[in-house]
């Protein structure tokens, strides 16, 4: 085994960190102001060198649409998987490259990579792992969310290239987490679910912990969840709290900012004054935020995680592991009070709190390095491979060959054979994704299969899908006849069109997205309002008895105003949206009281105790 | 073809435990995983223990690759019993209904609106949840027959763990969906 030493680093959403294992206790590394955790940032003043970390969120204030955050949110996917709000919401102009890649500009006429922007990062971790160690570091291990895909690993893989390093393992956070968790518990056999909930990503990962063999059982995320969502939540709640009138980028940003403090301050304390001074023509406003107005706001973004928790629940569950005995919590978002009661309410198991939620990553790759390179011994970790992976059949169906959660490293064959006489070559599209019909997976590329000329069904060809330890693919082809292998490419499939095309594709998008935002947006809110009144009326029939007066009262007035808005000629779409959202609130109550009707009727169990003990 | 039974170090039968599978591939974990050992070729190794322990913990895999060691035929019919069909007939009414709330509720963007379909949502989860029993106790119905087929298969007889294969991969399919239908239900 190679003894040169290998450093952790835990490339995050918001932060970043580098760790190594040092007489055998993982630490993380310090700058030289003392700082552990680097902010994911990069700025890129107009003369002179990228800034990042700190600096970089200092001339932010400045310069905002210079400055990139969160830029792990589009790291190794493409333009058009973008939604709009992704788009809107990143902070900084997207755009899309030839081949459907993402780039950010970062000023006249230049362009930064997702993949470029993270090499920087990357960069400035090396330099701090090098001053601190005060020796050259070359090796690394790199920590991805769970659910990244194979491109998300592979484009991280290379961000890391690009800034020098060899990278030694590509290791999942929450499985990075729980090494850090059990480092110390060697000698145990426990289960443990790390719920691990970032700055843009969320996973729920299953792991068995015996004698240090480090299991990960199953898994489950949204690489597109995170502390994030629950700032814009907020800041969206502030705006509406503000007199009528239209934001601009840099105001909202600067509710984005407030948000996040606000939210930060309330897992702390019960009340907290937002402050905007100076914000919209010269005039100043102050919002009151108590802890409880913080909860409805974020409630409904966590239980957006709870699915996801039942299906790696469900498919641990299927495998082997009925129940877990603890619950290790990681990530930023993890110290909001509500994430925790919400915890222990669905799963009936009380949070531990033992790992710091920033740092548990960090210290986990800092471990799983240091395995690597011989200066932890007697543990072994394995992990799953997050997503299924399969080939497009000829129906357009997706044919799973290695279905998630399975076990890595695995490798899977498929025989393939010349459907015509003469046929020289088949062309098989990967892909990966969890749909039946193929076209809504993730499509990972081509690979083109080579046959011997012969007639219709003589050619034999072995097609082998071997998912490495990091997670990533590799395929190989094996000549039966000569036993021979070759390792073949996978095509990145995104087609190049021509630049003229391009330019007309994005520029006609973008104007039909400007085009009838007010009308989208009414016929939106339209639609809601038409949902809610005829389900109002019956509501009202069937558990209007169990209000007060004065909350069927207000119930009745708000949707009156709806029907107002509605019959009115003016399309107001803002006004429609805030009557939708006031009679939403206003029956909060009465749909509380329907669901638990409908749960607490005989024989029925409720919808998590059900789910979570099948198998 | 590997025998998966070989790699794991595990006597060619089917009745195995899972503790029994699982000890097997813990100690071959330990041994060949790619980190502990010498060089890259332990990720073959590795694969094929992982491959392995997939194979022979879920019993319809399981008589499948015992079936294909034995280079057993294909089924002499195609026939599925009259429980089956009954059931497959039942199964379809009520994952069509699942289908039919979980459109509803996708449908539906208020929260007003989801909690009028709730009682609707529980009815068609405790209906999916029935017929994921019944097909686990017909699951069970034809791995309790495991033995049986063993002593066949020295008598020189597949027939029978043939057509028990059959109708275990029906049944993994349907449990399948079941299950999916279930998830997807919550995540409404």
């Amino acid at each position: 085994m190679d003894e040169t030493l290998i450093i952790g680093i835990d490339l995050g959403t918001t932060n970043s960190l580098v760790g190594v294992v040092d007489s055998g206790f993982p630490i993380i590394l310090a700058d030289e102001n003392g700082n552990r955790l680097v902010p994911s940032a990069v700025a890129f003043p107009p003369d002179g060198e990228p800034l990042t970390g700190r600096e970089a969120l200092r001339s932010g204030t400045v310069a905002p649409e210079r400055t990139i955050t969160s830029i792990k949110r589009f790291i190794g996917r493409r333009f058009s998987q973008l939604s709009e709000a992704e788009k809107s919401q990143a902070g900084f102009p997207l755009e899309s490259t030839q081949s459907d890649g993402i780039r950010v500009r970062i000023g006249e006429n230049a362009y930064a990579t997702p993949e470029e922007i993270s090499a920087i990062l990357l960069g400035r971790l090396k330099t701090i792992a090098e001053a601190a160690l005060e020796e050259p570091v070359e090796r690394a291990v790199v920590t991805v969310p769970a659910y990244f895909s194979h491109s998300q690993r592979e484009a991280t893989k290379w961000a890391a290239e690009s800034a020098g390093f060899v990278v030694e393992r590509i290791v999942n956070e929450p499985t990075a987490a729980a090494l850090a968790y059990g480092l110390d518990k060697l000698d145990d056999t426990q289960s443990v679910a790390v719920y691990d909930f970032g700055g843009g990503t969320f996973d729920l990962s299953i792991l068995q912990m015996r004698n240090g063999l480090f299991e990960v059982v199953s898994t489950a995320g949204d690489t597109q969840l995170g502390g994030d969502d629950l700032d814009r939540a907020v800041a969206e709640a502030l705006g509406n709290r503000l007199p009528p009138g239209q934001l601009t980028t840099e105001q909202y940003e600067t509710l984005k900012t407030r948000a996040r403090e606000a939210k930060e301050a309330l897992s702390e304390q019960e009340t907290f004054t937002v402050r905007l001074p100076f914000f919209r023509d010269g005039e100043s406003f102050e919002i009151e935020l108590s802890r409880d107005d913080l909860e409805k706001i974020v409630a409904p973004v966590i239980e957006r995680t709870r699915p996801i928790c039942q299906r790696a629940f469900a498919e641990a569950g299927n495998k082997r592991l009925e129940s877990v005995d603890r619950l290790i919590l990681v990530g930023g978002s993890t110290r909001i009070p509500l994430v925790r009661e919400r915890l222990e309410t669905w799963f009936g198991l009380e949070p531990n709190l033992s790992q710091h939620p920033d740092e548990a990553v960090g210290l986990g790759a800092a471990i799983q390095a240091g395995i690597l390179c011989g200066r932890v011994r007697d543990v072994v970790l394995v992990d799953v491979t997050p997503l299924s992976l399969g080939i497009e059949t000829f129906g357009g169906l997706m044919n799973v060959i290695v279905p998630r959660n399975s076990t890595i490293p695995t490798k899977a064959g498929e025989m393939f054979t010349n459907a015509v006489d003469g046929q020289e070559s088949m062309t098989i599209r990967i892909l990966q994704g969890e749909r039946e019909m193929a076209k809504d997976n993730w499509l990972l590329g081509e690979i083109h299969v080579p046959f011997a000329r012969g007639p219709k069904g003589t050619a034999r060809v072995g097609v082998q899908f071997a998912l490495d330890q990091n997670g990533i693919l590799g395929v190989l082809v094996r000549d039966t006849a000569t036993g021979e292998d070759h390792v073949l490419e996978i095509r990145d499939s995104a087609v190049d069109v021509d630049d003229d095309a391009v330019e007309k594709m994005v520029s006609e998008s973008i104007d039909h997205a400007f085009d009838d935002m007010n009308e989208r947006v009414w016929t939106e809110a339209k639609m809601k309002s038409e949902e809610l009144l005829p389900a109002v009326g019956s509501a009202l029939e069937a558990m209007g008895d169990r209000l007060s007066e004065e909350e069927v009262g207000t119930i009745k007035e708000t949707a009156a105003e709806i029907e107002r808005i509605l019959g009115s000629d003016v399309h107001d779409a803002k006004a429609l949206k805030a009557a939708n959202q006031a009679l939403d609130d206003a029956t909060q109550t009465l749909a509380a009281m329907l669901l638990e009707a409908a749960y607490s009727e005989p024989d029925s169990s409720g919808p998590s105790s059900s789910s979570e003990r099948e198998g | 073809m590997t025998n998966y039974f070989a790699v794991l170090d595990l006597p060619e039968t089917l009745g195995l435990e899972s503790s029994t599978i699982e000890n097997a591939w813990q100690a071959g974990a330990r041994k060949h995983h790619p980190d502990g050992g010498d060089e890259g070729g332990e990720t073959e190794r590795a694969s094929e223990l992982n491959r392995a322990r997939a194979t022979l913990a879920d019993p319809t895999s399981r008589l499948e690759h015992w079936l294909a060691l034995k280079n057993s035929p294909p089924p002499p019919d195609r026939s599925i019993s009259p429980a089956l069909m009954d059931l497959f007939a039942r199964l379809n009414s009520v994952l069509a209904d699942a289908d039919a709330v979980t459109s509803k509720l996708k449908g539906s963007s208020t929260a007003l609106a989801k909690a009028m379909l709730a009682k609707e949502a529980v009815a068609a989860q405790l209906a999916v949840q029935k017929m994921l029993q019944e097909i686990q106790s017909l699951k069970d119905e034809v791995t309790d027959r495991f033995e049986e087929f063993e002593s066949d298969a020295e008598s020189g007889s597949l027939a029978e763990a043939s057509r028990g294969l059959a109708q275990l991969k029906f049944l993994r399919k349907w449990e399948q969906q079941g299950q999916e239908r279930l998830l997807t239900l919550l995540d409404c």
